[in-house]
């Protein structure tokens, strides 16, 4: 009697909770059927002061299903599709881009944010709102700004990867140029410098009859300040950016020894380190660069043996010098040309000196471009590769031994 | 409303019908309880009245010393005839001073049998016939001789079916007791070894033996274990299984609070721990009280290969638990709530393989979950020329003809093979049968609540886990309550000479299992 109660009482009991379940639980289920993955996006400026938004969209057909040519946007790749739509905002943009898709729009996948020059001319911060609050967003997801239109470059059909979202992310993160996440653009914009910098990428050249098989690579950097677009860098100034916001990974340096004229060293970087320390002497603003490393020789073009330290030492120094100079190009020209301080120079004098910078701070702009910048390096030729015979008199190395 | 409480009123008298009828046959049992009367006749009209319309009882009469009438009862096929010609009968027909007819004389003097004893009741008398062993009734005498010559077929020791080991002992529990004791006898010689018997079953007559070692084991749980014993009341057993339902701490738990081995040197192990085995007549199945979760993931092949092994596939084995419980539950939530948090890339290729799946992914998975534990139901209760051919049909049902026609996708199949493996790498049966249970709920509620549910679900099971008790010992411990001395017998498998002391709940009484200090190391130089 007792246990049939029991039974009673639990299957009532299991009614109640299974009912609120299906009452109330399943409101945000999703089904992956239904969900239209949104893998890269780009936001060109249309005329009437609209925006329009392009979204990549991944199409899961098997590959024994038939690939078609999707789209309204015009043709897409082998799995992935791109519509666009026009909107005050992105966030209307989007809602007029659902319209034309049966599937939701899901965010979450998103990795790549691309902008076209013209909107980056008349400032992004409106547009990275828009990342930042929507939940699905990451902020993890990388910003980009283009040349050409975001439009072009999402049809393109890459060759080697899944999509341009998979092309551009890895691309990225070699830290040949900058990578900005959507976080750090917006740890920039609220910074006390005022200028931030986003990466710049161009189509890559392709082979002609084949215009859409290429992909788009990182080309330099966009300079903004005071959320808008001045001007950019290239690729080699670019590195010495890097030098002083210690993100360089990877660089290969050549450098011409002292009186060879015939021949490079080429040496891969390894562990650089690099830090900035603000000085400020007799109220003059200075910043002194210090960094670490130490390198490869990856090859040697002159007759130079780099096995012995006395050789070694001279080569240090141009590679010291090469670094000087890459950097020097830098701050030419973005301290003195664009006055845009993306190095974060603001934020280090801020920290050691909170008091000087609380009064200081609105003539930032002024002190800037004077800030005298001196350098520390001591990178180190640690290794000197595998080959230790001379390459280009292989058997005078022999002899020396 | 009123024929409802009608037929309430009619189920009630029901019952009463029942207890009645129970009460009928203890009056018939009680006539039993008396004591053997002088007249052989007399007593063997009485038994021949117990024994009615049972034609496997043998009545064999012969005259004593040519005189003395006595009376063999013994049922065929249960003893041992040759012996009991030997030994018993042919000395008694060729006794020639008929003085010496008198129990004690015999049993001293006459009967070259090892096991002979004198019975006084009808009830020692059945008894004793119905476990296989002769009785002789001698006119005269208020007592008969039981001799004990019981002797049936039986299946040799072989090697456990359940519980296989890859090194280890080979031998398993059978289904006689004696067998059974002797194999944990054999490997505990030590008088300290208790066997206590008792009989449970009004038919059945079930042998049921209680173990532990004196001294090791704690004086209150042998008491326990005696009490829930003695109170089962119940017509027959023909399994450990029944007396586990009768003394178990919480029927309604999907999880086992008592372990079943037929392995002779695991129950060793427990009794080595301080823990009780109980045996049962009639099954290899014997039971080891009390349990904890983690004695259920513990293998005995953890103790005899190298400690690190051990460890290592302990491990191996405890997040494989956690792979049989949550894996199908947190592909179904993650896929219809959380897509974000896949990687971009396998979530691409799993949508990709769902497109053309008609189902949501809880059917799916609920299709797929029940179809594979109809499959490994029907592989087992299959006899084995059949077996195959399930087995073959179902991978290709499961596997390849599911995928291709579109009704499940391939990684969904996948979830449910890794989920399969992760149960059957749990050691204890019943055990991973638990897990298969609770897969089930979790499944719904990640399929409607998402990871909350699951989460939800977790809380759950580990409330109800740190509730548990097997026979007063938590049965998280020595996870819950912590003892951090005994972590290096659960989160590792210590080196045998570093376990020194013994689980501190069940062997508290004698703490220490071996001396200090046991570790090999080189020997010390002496000068």
């Amino acid at each position: 009697m007792n246990f049939e109660f029991m039974i009673k009482k639990a299957l009532l009991f299991s009614l109640f909770i299974i009912s609120s379940f299906i009452l109330g639980g399943c409101w945000d289920q999703q089904e992956v059927n239904d969900l239209a993955f949104v893998t890269a996006a780009g936001i060109d400026k249309s005329e009437d002061g609209k925006v329009e938004l392009t979204v990549l969209i991944f199409i899961p057909k098997g590959k024994s299903s038939q690939q078609g040519m999707e789209g309204g946007g015009g043709g897409g790749a082998a799995d992935t599709l791109f519509r666009s739509a026009e909107g005050k905002t992105i966030a209307d943009a989007m809602s007029t881009l659902q319209e034309k898709l049966p599937r939701h729009i899901f965010w979450g996948h998103c990795k790549v944010f691309i902008f076209d020059d013209d909107l980056a001319k008349e400032g992004l911060s409106t547009h990275v709102d828009f990342i930042l609050r929507h939940p699905q967003l990451r902020e993890r997801s990388r910003l980009f700004v283009s040349e050409e239109k975001a439009k072009d470059i999402l049809s393109l059909i890459p060759p080697l990867e899944r999509d341009i979202s998979e092309v551009l992310k890895e691309l990225s993160s070699f830290r040949i140029g900058m990578d900005v996440t959507a976080k750090d653009y917006a740890q920039m914009l609220i910074g006390d410098s005022n200028a931030s910098a986003l990466p710049l990428i161009k189509i890559l050249p392709s082979t002609p009859g084949q215009e859409k098989q290429t992909i788009a690579y990182v080309t330099g950097t966009a300079i903004f300040k005071n959320g808008k677009m001045i001007g950019d860098i290239d690729d080699s100034v670019t590195r010495g950016v890097l030098w002083l916001r210690n993100e360089i990974r990877l660089a290969t340096i050549s450098v011409k020894p002292n009186g060879k004229n015939d021949g490079f060293v080429s040496m891969n970087l390894l562990r650089a380190k690099s830090k900035i320390i603000p000085l400020i002497e007799n109220g003059k603003w200075k910043i002194k660069l210090y960094a670490v490393g130490n390198s490869n020789i990856v090859q040697n073009t002159t007759d130079l043996d780099l096995s012995s330290p006395e050789i070694i030492k001279p080569v240090e120094k141009q590679l010291k010098f090469e670094i000087k100079k890459r950097v020097n190009i830098a701050l030419w020209e973005v301290q003195e040309r664009m006055n845009a301080d993306i190095f974060g120079f603001a934020e280090a004098f801020h920290q050691k000196y909170p008091k000087i910078w609380a009064k200081q701070k609105k003539r930032w702009d002024e002190i800037f471009p004077s800030v005298e910048v001196s350098f520390d390096t001591n990178i180190k030729i640690q290794n000197q590769g595998m080959n230790s015979v001379l390459s280009n008199h292989p058997l005078k190395g022999v002899e020396n031994k | 409303m009123k024929r409802r409480r009608e037929m309430k009123k009619l189920d009630f008298t029901h019952r009463l019908d029942i207890s009645k009828s129970l009460d009928e046959e203890k009056t018939q049992i009680l006539n039993e309880n008396d004591a053997l009367s002088s007249s052989l006749i007399e007593n063997e009209k009485i038994l021949k009245s117990i024994y009615q319309d049972c034609s496997d009882v043998v009545y064999r009469k012969f005259l004593i010393g040519r005189e003395t009438q006595a009376l063999l009862i013994y049922i065929e096929g249960m003893s041992n005839i040759e012996e009991m010609d030997k030994g018993v009968i042919s000395p008694l027909i060729q006794l020639e001073n008929v003085n010496l007819v008198n129990i004690q004389i015999l049993l001293e003097e006459k009967l070259t049998v090892s096991k002979a004893t004198p019975t006084s009741s009808f009830q020692d008398v059945i008894q004793q016939v119905s476990s296989g062993n002769p009785v002789i009734l001698i006119n005269r005498q208020i007592q008969g001789i039981s001799v004990g010559l019981g002797k049936w077929e039986k299946r040799a020791v072989e090697e456990p079916m359940a519980e296989s080991v890859v090194r280890g002992p080979r031998e398993g529990f059978t289904e006689t007791i004696a067998v059974n004791t002797t194999l944990i006898r054999r490997r505990i010689k030590s008088p300290q070894l208790k066997i206590k018997k008792m009989n449970i079953g009004r038919y059945s007559q079930t042998q049921v033996a209680i173990l532990y070692i004196d001294g090791l084991a704690d004086k209150s749980l042998i008491e326990e274990v005696n009490n829930r014993l003695g109170r089962i009341k119940i017509d027959g057993i023909m399994e450990s299984g029944y007396i586990e339902e009768f003394i178990e701490d919480n029927p309604f738990s999907p999880f086992p609070q008592i372990l079943n081995t037929e392995r002779p040197d695991i129950a060793s192990a427990s009794l080595l721990e301080g823990r009780v085995v109980i045996m049962v007549d009639g099954t290899p199945f014997s039971l080891i009280v009390p349990t904890t979760l983690y004695s259920l993931l513990q293998s005995a092949e953890d103790y005899y290969q190298r400690a690190i092994i051990g460890t290592l596939i302990r491990w191996l084995r405890y997040s494989f638990f956690l792979i049989a419980l949550l894996l199908p539950s947190s592909y179904v939530a993650i896929l219809t709530f959380h897509q974000e948090m896949v990687p971009t890339t396998l979530l691409l290729s799993v949508a990709k393989s769902r497109e053309e799946v008609p189902f949501p992914a809880l059917i799916e998975a609920l299709i797929m979950e029940v179809t594979f534990e109809a499959l490994r139901e029907a592989g087992i209760r299959l006899p084995k020329q059949v077996g195959s051919a399930v087995s073959i049909v179902g991978a290709l049902v499961i596997g390849q003809a599911a995928v291709s026609s579109g009704l499940v996708s391939a990684p969904m199949v996948m979830v449910v093979a890794i989920t399969g493996i992760a149960s059957f790498s749990i050691p204890r049966y019943n055990a991973a049968i638990a897990l298969r249970m609770l897969r089930f709920p979790i499944m719904f509620l990640a399929g409607t609540l998402g990871l909350l549910g699951i989460m939800l679900s977790l809380i759950a099971i580990i409330v109800h886990l740190s509730t548990l008790r097997s026979f007063g010992v938590p049965y998280l411990s020595p996870m819950a309550p912590m003892q951090y001395s005994e972590m290096k017998d659960v989160l590792l498998r210590a080196p045998w000479w570093s376990l020194k002391t013994r689980p501190h709940l069940t062997g508290a009484y004698n703490q220490y299992r071996q001396t200090n200090g046991q570790n090999p190391k080189p020997p010390k130089d002496s000068e």
